[in-house]
Formats: C-alpha cells, structure tokens, sequence
C-alpha cells in the first residue's frame, strides 16, 4: 500500500539520518559545552573522513573496517593539529570568540581546498561495508544502510556512557557545566579541550565515511551536514548530550517526512524555517543547559 | 606550610591585593577577617590561581605555586572552596562528589572518601541522587565543603562559608568546620564576621583595603574591644 | 549620552587614547589629511580611467578597480556589523544577491528599464534585512551564526531551483540589461562611465559608514561589542541599534548588488558559493576586523592580489585560509591596525614625544 510504503521510507531514511547527525551533532555540542565555541570546522572534519577512507582504499587496498578505521583516526588527527595549532594560541587571548570563529572557518578552508587538491573535485563514493538489501514494500533498504545505523547507535550509547561514568568523561561535563570549578576540583582545562576536540573529531569523520558508503561526496559536502548538525544542536540545547541524541532523531525524521511528504525540495527550507520558529520561541532549545551567556 | 609574600593581584586595570604577606603552619586554623569588597575572596583566588598575580610569590611546603595553572595548585594540595559554592548544576551530589576526588591519588580511594563525606554530612548522604541545583543554600555549602574534602587536601581555604545562610544553618556548618579543622587539616578562612570563627582561629589577620593591617594570635585580637565592635554583629 | 569608556563598579578608569606618547600634529602630517591632499587624490581618481583607456589592458585595470569598488562597499558593510558590533552575520552575501536578483529580474524579466530598477535593489535588501534581523538579532551571537547561514541557504535553494524568470535554469540570470553607458562615447568609453558610477557609489557609502562610525551610534555600537551587558545597563538598546545597523549596512550592499549585476550584465548563482564568502571575509580580516580602513585595505589587496595569482587559482582558497588562520593566531586585529602600531613606534623614536609615556 502507498501509505506504508512512504511510511517506511520516511522512517528509514529519518533514522539513518538522525543517526548520523546524531554523531557530529554530539562533537558540536562537546565542543560548545566546555569550549563555548562554534566549531566552523566540523563539515570540514567530516568531510576528511571520508576522503581519507577513500584515498587508503585507492592506495593501499587495505579491507574496509580497516580503512574506515584509519579515516576516522586521520580525522581525529586533524582535530589534533587544528586544536593544537590554531585553538589552543588563541584560548587566553581577548576577542576569541571572534578569533575561534575566524580560525576555525580558516581551518575548514584549509582542509577543503588541500583535498580538492589531492582527490579533485568529482563526486566520489565508498564502497559499502556489506553488499546488498531488501525491500519492504517499495522501499530498498541496504544492508550497509542498517550497518550505519548500527555503528552510529552504538557509538552514541558508548558516548553516553563515557561521559556518565568514566572519569574523563565526568571531568568533561564538570568543563562544561561550571570551568572555575572545574579548576577547583584539579581537572587540567587545556588537556581536557584536546580530548573534546579529537572526540568530536572522531566522531564527525566517523559520519563522514559512513554516510560516504550510502551517499556521493564532494570536497564542499561537509557544509549542509555541519549545518544540519548545528540545528540539531541548538534543538538539543547547548551543551547537552541527552537532549542532542534526541533532538538528532527528531530533526533527521523531520527531514526525511518533509521529503516524502511534501517534496524533497522542502525538506532542507522546511527544518530552517522551523529552527528560526524554534530560536524565536523557546532559545533554550529542547533540554538546554539553560541560558546561554558567551557568544 | 603556606607563604604568601608581598602577593599583589588585581582585576583588569585596578589592583586590589598590595604587597601582602600571610602564612598557615601545619594544622592551624588561620582566619582573615575583613569587610566586603576589601580582597579577600581576591586573595583566595590568588593562591588557588583562578587569578594570576602581578607580583609576590606563594609558597606551599617548599615549592613556589605563584604562577601555576589551578590543576597543579590543587595537586600539590591546596584547595579552594569558593564563595558561592560553584555546584556542577546538572550533576547529583554524587557527582559532583566524585568530580572533587579528580586527582589520581584521590580517585582510587574515592569510595572511602565518599564514605567519609557522607558520615561528616547526613543530609548529603540522603540526596545523593538529587541534581545539584535543586539543592537549598545550606546543602550546597556543604556540598561544597563535602567535595573540597575529596580530594587529597593539606590546606583547605575556605571563602565566607556563612554566607547567605540561615542562623541555624550557619551553626551546623562551622561545626563540620571545627570537626575538619580537629581532624587535623590546616585551614585558611576568609570571612567578614567574627562571630562564629572565634572558637575556630589559631591565628588572625585584618585585611583591609587589600591590605594586611594586624595580625596575631586570635586570643589577643579578640580582646581588642574596638575590633570586637567592628567586626562583631 | 552614552559614556563608552565610563569605569565599572569596582574597577579603575580604564587607560585612555590620551596615554600613549602622541606626536604633535605638525609633526605627522601623514595622519592628518590636509585637504590639498584630499584634492589631489580626488582629482587623480577621476583622471584615472580616462588615462587607462590609451594604455594597453588599461580597460582591464579599470575592470578591476570597479570591481574593487563593488567589494569594497560590501566589505565595509560587513565590517560594520561583524567587526564593529560584534553580530556574527553571514547573510551578507545574500543580501547582496537579493539587491543583484531584484534589479535583474525587475530588469530582464519585466523589463523595467535598468536605471530605476537598481532603486529597487536596496529597498529589497532592506526589507530582507529587516525580515531575517527582527527574529535574529534579539538572540545571542551563536544563534545569529546559525540564523544567517541558513538564511543563505534558503535564498540560494529558493533563486537556484526557482522560476525560469528568477533562477535562469541554476546559474542566475544571463543578460541584465547594462546601463547604456554605450551610447554616450562610444563602447570603448564605456567602462569609464561605470567607473564613475562605481566610484560615487563608493564614495557615498564610505563617507556613510565613516559618519556613522564617527557618530553617537558608533559609539554605541563599540560598546555593544566590547561589553554588551554594560551597554546595556547604561541605556542602550542593543537591539534597535543592531537592527538599525543590519538595514543601513544592507541598503548599501543591495546598491552594490544591484550596481554589479547591471556592470556585469548578470546575477549571478555562483556568487552563493562559500568561496566568494571567505573571500569577503578575508578582505575584512586581513585588513583590520573592527577598523574604518581595514576593509577598503583589505579589499583593495585582495582584489589586486587575486588577478596576480589567477594562474595558481587552485592554490589560492588554500592560501586564504592559511592566511586567514595566520592572523587569527597571530594578529588578530588584522593588518591596519599592526601596521599602524609598527608605523608609530618607529617614528615615534624619531620625534618627540608631546607627553612623557604613561608609566
């Protein structure tokens, strides 16, 4: 029957992209929590997981969960270097909320243009880790389609866990919920930022060479992502992860609804009219951590 | 154990700390006294490093702290309680009680710690699964003192800890107070009123307009009748 | 009156201007602009064109200074609003691309004659401006970030998959009509007129932002940005001026739209692409984030520098963002304001000083 056909492709298509906007919205959320910095980087990170998965597999040929390994750990090195050399020099400094979004924005530059350098500027895809699907009414859904599914849910429940029970993950939430006193207790600031950015890093390129497998990337692919990520995150509310994970399902159900139903060109204008309705209204978002001071 | 000398510190453009120098000896209770606004969360804020001094240097057994980062400051055993608690909001008491035992020599003994916070505070022990910020004024102050004890403290510094509670409350907090100082903790104590810290204090300072101007045993400066007026009440 | 500099509760006075070692006027003639000089700037600018039309790729430099002054009006705009207030905006080139739509559609499309139709092209950025700032800037800074990109992607979803009389088929309109500047001299002539244009455009609107900066507003706007809780508490409503602001620099970016389109001959889709963003964004951070003249700087090497390197086009985004992340780390404030420092201390050595330095 039509009506559950485009029931199941709404939902299909909604759960996979939430999942994946769950993985980077996450990363933003880290970073705005303890950093109170918008991470203009993030599409750029994503994007580089991609790549680098596509450029190990051209050049060394090595099996795929390996490969996708290795992408999401170059993405995460490239969160290092940008941290390292462009964050950390300007963290003391007066005016930085300026000056991060000036570095990161260069930062994303930078990666984008050094790989439309290496890789050109065709529209590339990965191989899927698992071959083949099935078909629930006219819906295809693809095994690799679940395997994304799969990886991203599980990654965010370890991430939940990481942050509720491990002792850097506590030591991350104390950052972001008060930094003085987070001084206080001992926890070295500087060192925590590193590990949220690489995290964050991780993730966005683990979303990167996921989504690659499903859909065409292009060296500029990383901008609608990252901006879907960022309404995402603001939905969830700054700074919290709970809110984030659910605010990811939310929006990627709401995408892909507004697609089916009413047209795939309505579904990008569609979630920005309502995230402008939303800031109007309630700027807390859906279980934000409460007024947002700094920038 | 802790030596301040000729510590100066200050906000942006104006300097609030001049020339200051104070120190607490192993296990005494050491008390300064002065009105609002005059330094002295300044001066707390000073050592634990949340503020960098523009000059003096302090010393805690033997090693120069002056301009380090928080963390190594509260590694070597100076913690800072501050002036309004600074809960972790979104965090139950058990949380923010393990966040103060971060450090490595006192995170793998967390649980007695615990243990230890929990029986010098009942009513923490009963609201370890509420979130911070639902707590009253008198809970937070303890949770604070509770998650200053955390850690591997030598010299606990303590800012206002009457501040903005009940009369009855206030009563129950300088006795934790008093039961830590008697566990032999060296205590640094910043306050406005000398009501409540006269049983307290070893020794005391005057702090006034960023400045020390007495010191001495508190037993002398307590007989002072125009101190009494001024800073009793 | 609104006392930017005032001292808050608890602190000193802040350090003013009047600290530093000042050289007496007489002795830096070079910070005073005398009016002679003005006039011999004045006189060269309108000789100029005329004096490239009889030298080889004369007409092309022309080309580039036209388009110098395009950039540079929007470059200011943005510098007004990101740089001065502090509003982290990035709908500036929609804006631009509202006043370029505007005009070409009421243009090619309906067949307004080009001359009445730019007048349109301002009063449409306006109006845009107005509807996206009234929701936007009542919210803090990360939430304008957001706001304002998306409102660039809805604008470019909108004209790129819009009507055949908007979108073109994707890539913008075509063949806007031009301003008939053709007619008067001849087609050789012709770029010299749209100098003239260009370059009363520009001057009117620097002379704009420069009497704003230099006004009561301007003032306020500094204190928005250097501390937005303090200018508040002294009375100044952050949100009128931000919103004030937004329309004023908008009306000159839609001109400056609306003026390229008819120069060109299109409106463009391209113009939406990240890249021309970075590029105006550099031209304001390079030059002086915040400052009167850093964006003209700014403008004015980019604009110079881009046609040097048009042979490594591919290197060259790449090089914009090293050179954007060299100066967010390393200088901030942009070049203007360096240069200026290093330019005073090293003369300062070499005249006297007017009062002994501050100690």
């Amino acid at each position: 029957m039509e009506i559950l056909d485009r029931l199941v492709q709404a939902l299909y298509s909604g759960v996979l992209n939430g999942s994946v906007y769950g993985l980077m919205a996450i990363g933003l959320t880290l970073i705005w929590g303890s950093l109170r910095m918008l991470n203009l980087a993030h599409g750029a990170l994503y994007i580089a997981g991609a790549y680098i998965a596509y450029g190990v597999l051209g050049g060394l040929g090595l099996p795929v969960p390996v490969t996708f390994a290795l992408a999401v750990g170059g993405a995460a090195l490239v969160g290092l270097f940008i941290q390292l050399i462009l964050i950390n020099p300007i963290l003391e400094k007066p005016g930085r909320d300026s000056a991060a979004l000036i570095a990161t924005l260069a930062a994303s530059i930078i990666v984008q243009s050094t790989i439309l350098l290496i890789f050109g500027g065709q529209t590339k895809q990965l191989p899927p880790v698992v071959d083949g699907g099935f078909k629930v009414g006219t819906t295809l859904i693809s095994y690799q389609g679940l395997v994304v599914i799969g990886a991203a849910v599980v990654c965010l429940l370890l991430m939940t866990i990481f942050l509720r029970a491990s002792r850097l993950g506590l030591a991350i939430r104390a950052i972001s919920q008060n930094m003085d006193a987070a001084k206080l207790m001992g926890i070295p600031i500087v060192p925590a930022f590193v590990v949220v950015m690489v995290i964050s890093a991780a993730l966005a390129g683990l979303a990167g060479v996921l989504l690659g497998s499903i859909l065409f990337f292009t060296p500029s692919g990383g901008f609608t992502p990252m901006l879907m990520a960022m309404v995402v995150t603001i939905f969830g509310g700054l700074g919290s992860v709970g809110g984030t994970i659910w605010a990811a399902y939310i929006i990627g159900l709401m995408e892909s609804f507004l697609a089916v139903y009413v047209g795939p060109s309505w579904a990008l204008p569609g979630i920005f009219l309502f995230m402008i309705a939303m800031l109007v209204i309630r700027p807390n978002g859906l279980l934000g951590l409460g007024e947002v001071r700094r920038l | 154990m802790l030596k301040v000398t000729d510590l100066e510190a200050g906000y942006g453009g104006s300097q609030v700390l001049h020339a200051l120098s104070l120190h607490v000896g192993d296990g005494e209770t050491v008390v300064v006294l002065g009105p609002n606004g005059h330094g002295k969360s300044t001066l707390l804020r000073a050592i634990s490093g949340l503020i960098r001094p523009s000059a003096g240097r302090v010393e805690f057994n033997g090693v120069d702290l002056t301009r380090l980062p928080t963390e190594q400051i509260v590694g070597s055993g100076v913690v800072h309680i501050p002036q309004g608690d600074l809960p972790f909001p979104e965090m139950t008491v058990l949380e923010n009680l393990l966040v103060g035992a971060y450090r490595p020599g006192a995170w793998s003994e967390r649980a007695e710690r615990i243990e230890k916070v929990f029986h010098l505070f009942p009513a923490l022990a009963e609201r370890k699964r509420q979130l911070a910020r639902s707590l009253s004024g008198g809970e937070r102050r303890m949770l604070a003192l509770g998650r200053g004890l955390m850690s591997k403290a030598r010299l606990l510094m303590i800012d206002e800890p009457s501040l903005g509670l009940a009369p009855l409350v206030t009563e129950q907090v300088y006795e934790t107070i008093d039961e830590i100082k008697r566990s032999g903790l060296a205590i640094l104590l910043v306050d406005e009123n000398a009501e409540h810290v006269a049983g307290l204090a070893d020794r005391m300072y005057l702090l006034e307009a960023g400045v020390l101007v007495r010191e001495g045993a508190a037993a002398d400066l307590l007989r002072d009748e125009a101190l009494l007026a001024a800073y009793l009440g | 009156m609104i006392e930017a500099n005032a001292p808050r509760q608890g602190q000193a006075l802040p350090r003013s201007a009047g600290d530093r070692p000042r050289l007496r006027p007489a002795a830096r003639p070079w910070a005073e602009p005398s009016w002679l000089g003005i006039g011999i700037v004045a006189v060269a600018m309108l000789i100029l064109p005329w004096a490239l039309t009889l030298v080889d790729g004369g007409n092309y430099v022309t080309h580039l200074i036209i388009t110098f002054f395009v950039w540079g009006i929007v470059a200011q705009c943005w510098n007004l609003i990101m740089g001065v207030s502090g509003v982290y905006s990035f709908g500036q080139l929609a804006l631009f691309q509202v006043g370029a739509f505007t005009t070409g559609v009421l243009s090619f499309s309906v067949g307004v004659s080009p001359w009445v139709s730019i007048w349109a092209a301002p009063i449409a950025a306006v109006a845009a401006a107005l509807i996206i700032g009234l929701p936007t800037l009542r919210l803090r800074g990360i939430y304008v970030v957001l706001l304002t990109l998306a409102f660039h992607e809805l604008l470019r979803n909108w004209i790129t998959t819009g009507p055949q009389w908007i979108s073109g088929g994707g890539y913008g309109l075509a063949r806007v009509p031009r301003l008939g500047f053709d007619r008067l001299l001849g087609p050789q002539y012709e770029r010299v007129f749209y100098y003239y244009t260009g370059l009363v455009l520009f001057g009117v609107a620097t002379y704009a932002i420069w009497r704003v900066l230099n006004s009561p507003i301007g003032l306020a706007f500094r204190a928005l940005r250097d501390s937005e809780d303090y200018a508040i508490s002294r009375g100044v409503d952050p949100f009128r001026f931000k919103l004030f602001l937004f329309a004023f620099s908008a009306f000159f970016t839609g001109l400056a739209g609306g003026f390229s389109a008819h120069y060109n001959g299109l409106a463009s889709t391209s113009l939406f692409d990240f890249g021309v963003m970075i590029n105006l964004l550099v031209m304001i951070v390079l030059g002086g984030w915040g400052t009167f003249a850093g964006p003209i700087f700014g403008t004015a090497i980019l604009t110079f520098l881009t046609e040097l390197l048009r042979a490594f086009d591919l290197y060259r985004i790449l090089a914009l963002g090293v050179a954007m992340a060299v100066i967010a780390v390393a200088a901030p404030e942009g070049l203007v304001p360096v240069l200026t420092r290093a330019f005073h201390s090293l003369f300062g050595v070499l005249f006297e000083a007017d009062e002994p330095p501050a100690t």
